[in-house]
């Protein structure tokens, strides 16, 4: 395979760091994914809705603890922002750090801000109780809290960008720092995505006949990516960050490289604002691949972003049997966890970059039969010993923002 | 109300609110130099001492004049004789 930056740079990933519903630790993604573990349960304050369609969700473990982090910096952050301050810790640590290296930019974001802390701030006014709101509210539910909470903690003083792009959020912002780092910007980020749950987003998707409904009594098969039988997605919650750097800063520091990011792709559907269509989507892969100089032969497989709804995953199914043909291995991480919304792009290439090391892929959860409309690809239907050397990951987003980064292991 | 309940009751609320350590809790401690708090600890201290005390205290313009634990004491007790007199 050609060397394939457009730019001057190479651009690598030297940390990574997760909170997902299978806990604290990037490494339980791939260990519980490959074991075929379902994250997805039932969720009872959904059922106590006679309005809501669907009863589950899929949520990081409630026993977690936060406590390390200093009462000055988590008095001020909501779930969303303790989930990215534990990640970005992990994905620090992993990468050498104890702190966070002089320059580094942070691009972080998240699809809203802290939901329930609005919901509570609004009952609050409701009831013209006002003077029991704590000064901290307001840092829960800037649209930018976890950017600004995570640069408060770890005292990162280089550039930040809270980019946000609904469930895209994740990978937008590993992409913008690839181009960052590409072009010479800047040397070193931390970047991902993540996310709250609260009852308001599954609700948000019920109202579109979006959310999971059928399988209200069998969680752990409510999502199920391709398969004839899916009905939307389940929503879940997390953080997924990568430690990103120059090729020539990692060698330069003997940093242990988990792979190299090779193009990025994006742009933004205007036939609709809620699904994208096989023609942008089919664009954005493709944007992807001559952002890295490469051509659909020299991709392995393609990491989905497939989130369970009818019209979503069979456009990208048929986008990726354009761009790729039917000999390319396909998968989808969200028959898992769920949809963890901005978290979704980095927490799946965090699992996808461990099974990549482990030559071992995950098949689609709950992919029993294969969706006619989604045939015409070749799905992974069971734990495949595969060496992928190159994958593209999709993330898309209710709104239109498309994209696909790409991915090779660095030999 | 008695001092001794005064200082129990505004001790309690400050170390589970800002998780201080109840032997940092000495009367002569400044809130932002001993205690580490800041402005916005400051604000969030009143709305915690109007619930555990069931009184307004943001309306009164001496609580910005309130540094140390001792001078917190005072004032609350002050308040609560005042109520009393009422």
């Amino acid at each position: 395979m050609p060397t394939v930056n457009p730019f001057k740079k190479r651009v690598v990933i030297t940390g990574a760091g997760a909170v997902s519903p299978y806990g604290a630790g990037s490494h339980l993604l791939a260990e519980n994914m490959l074991e075929g573990k379902s994250s997805v349960t039932f969720n009872g304050e959904l059922a106590a809705y006679p309005e809501m369609t669907s009863h589950v969700s899929s949520t990081v473990p409630n026993d977690l603890d936060f406590s390390y982090i200093p009462r000055h910096f988590r008095r001020s952050m909501s779930k969303m922002s303790l989930y990215a301050a534990a990640a970005v810790k992990e994905a620090l640590n992993k990468a050498g750090y104890e702190t966070v290296p002089e320059g580094t930019a942070l691009f972080l974001g998240s699809t809203i801000s802290s939901m329930e802390t609005w919901v509570n701030f609004s009952d609050k006014y409701k009831k013209r109780e006002l003077e029991t709101v704590k000064t901290t509210v307001v840092f829960q539910v800037m649209n930018h809290s976890p950017l600004a909470n995570v640069a408060q903690a770890f005292d990162i003083k280089g550039p930040g960008f809270g980019n946000s792009c609904a469930c895209a959020t994740g990978l937008v912002n590993i992409g913008m720092a690839y181009q960052f780092i590409a072009s010479g910007l800047i040397d070193k980020a931390l970047c991902g995505g993540t996310d709250e749950y609260h009852p308001i987003m599954t609700a948000c998707f019920a109202i579109m006949n979006a959310a999971s409904s059928r399988y209200n009594d069998a969680p752990q098969k409510a999502s199920r990516p391709f398969d004839e039988g899916r009905c939307g997605i389940v929503c879940s919650e997390g953080c997924g960050m990568l430690f990103i750097e120059s090729l020539e800063s990692a060698l330069k520091r003997n940093a242990e490289i988990y792979g190299e990011i090779l193009g990025f792709g994006t742009n933004t559907e205007t036939k609709s604002i809620s699904h994208p269509s096989t023609e942008c989507i089919t664009e954005c892969m493709k944007l992807a691949l001559k952002n890295a100089s490469l051509s659909a032969q020299d991709i392995d497989m393609i990491n989905a972003h497939a989130t369970g709804t009818a019209a979503g995953d069979a456009e990208e199914s048929k986008a990726i049997a354009a761009v790729f043909g039917s000999n390319k291995h396909v998968n989808s991480l969200k028959g898992h966890i769920g949809h963890t919304m901005a978290a979704s792009g980095s927490l799946e290439l965090i699992a996808m970059l461990d099974m990549m090391s482990k030559n071992r892929i995950a098949p689609t959860l709950n992919l029993d039969n294969i969706d006619p409309e989604c045939a015409g690809i070749k799905h992974i239907l069971q734990p495949a010993d595969l060496k992928i050397n190159a994958f593209l990951k999709n993330s898309f987003a209710l709104g239109g923002t498309n994209c696909s980064l790409i991915v090779r292991r660095y030999e | 109300m008695t001092r001794e309940e005064i200082v129990k009751t505004v001790n309690e609320a400050l170390c589970k609110e800002f998780e201080l350590s109840p032997s940092a809790m000495k009367p002569e401690a400044n809130f932002f130099a001993d205690l580490g708090l800041d402005s916005l600890d400051a604000v969030d201290m009143v709305i915690v001492l109007e619930q555990a005390f069931k009184t307004k205290l943001r309306t009164n313009y001496e609580v910005g004049k309130i540094m140390t634990l001792n001078d917190l004491y005072d004032y609350i007790e002050n308040l609560t004789k005042e109520a009393a007199k009422k």
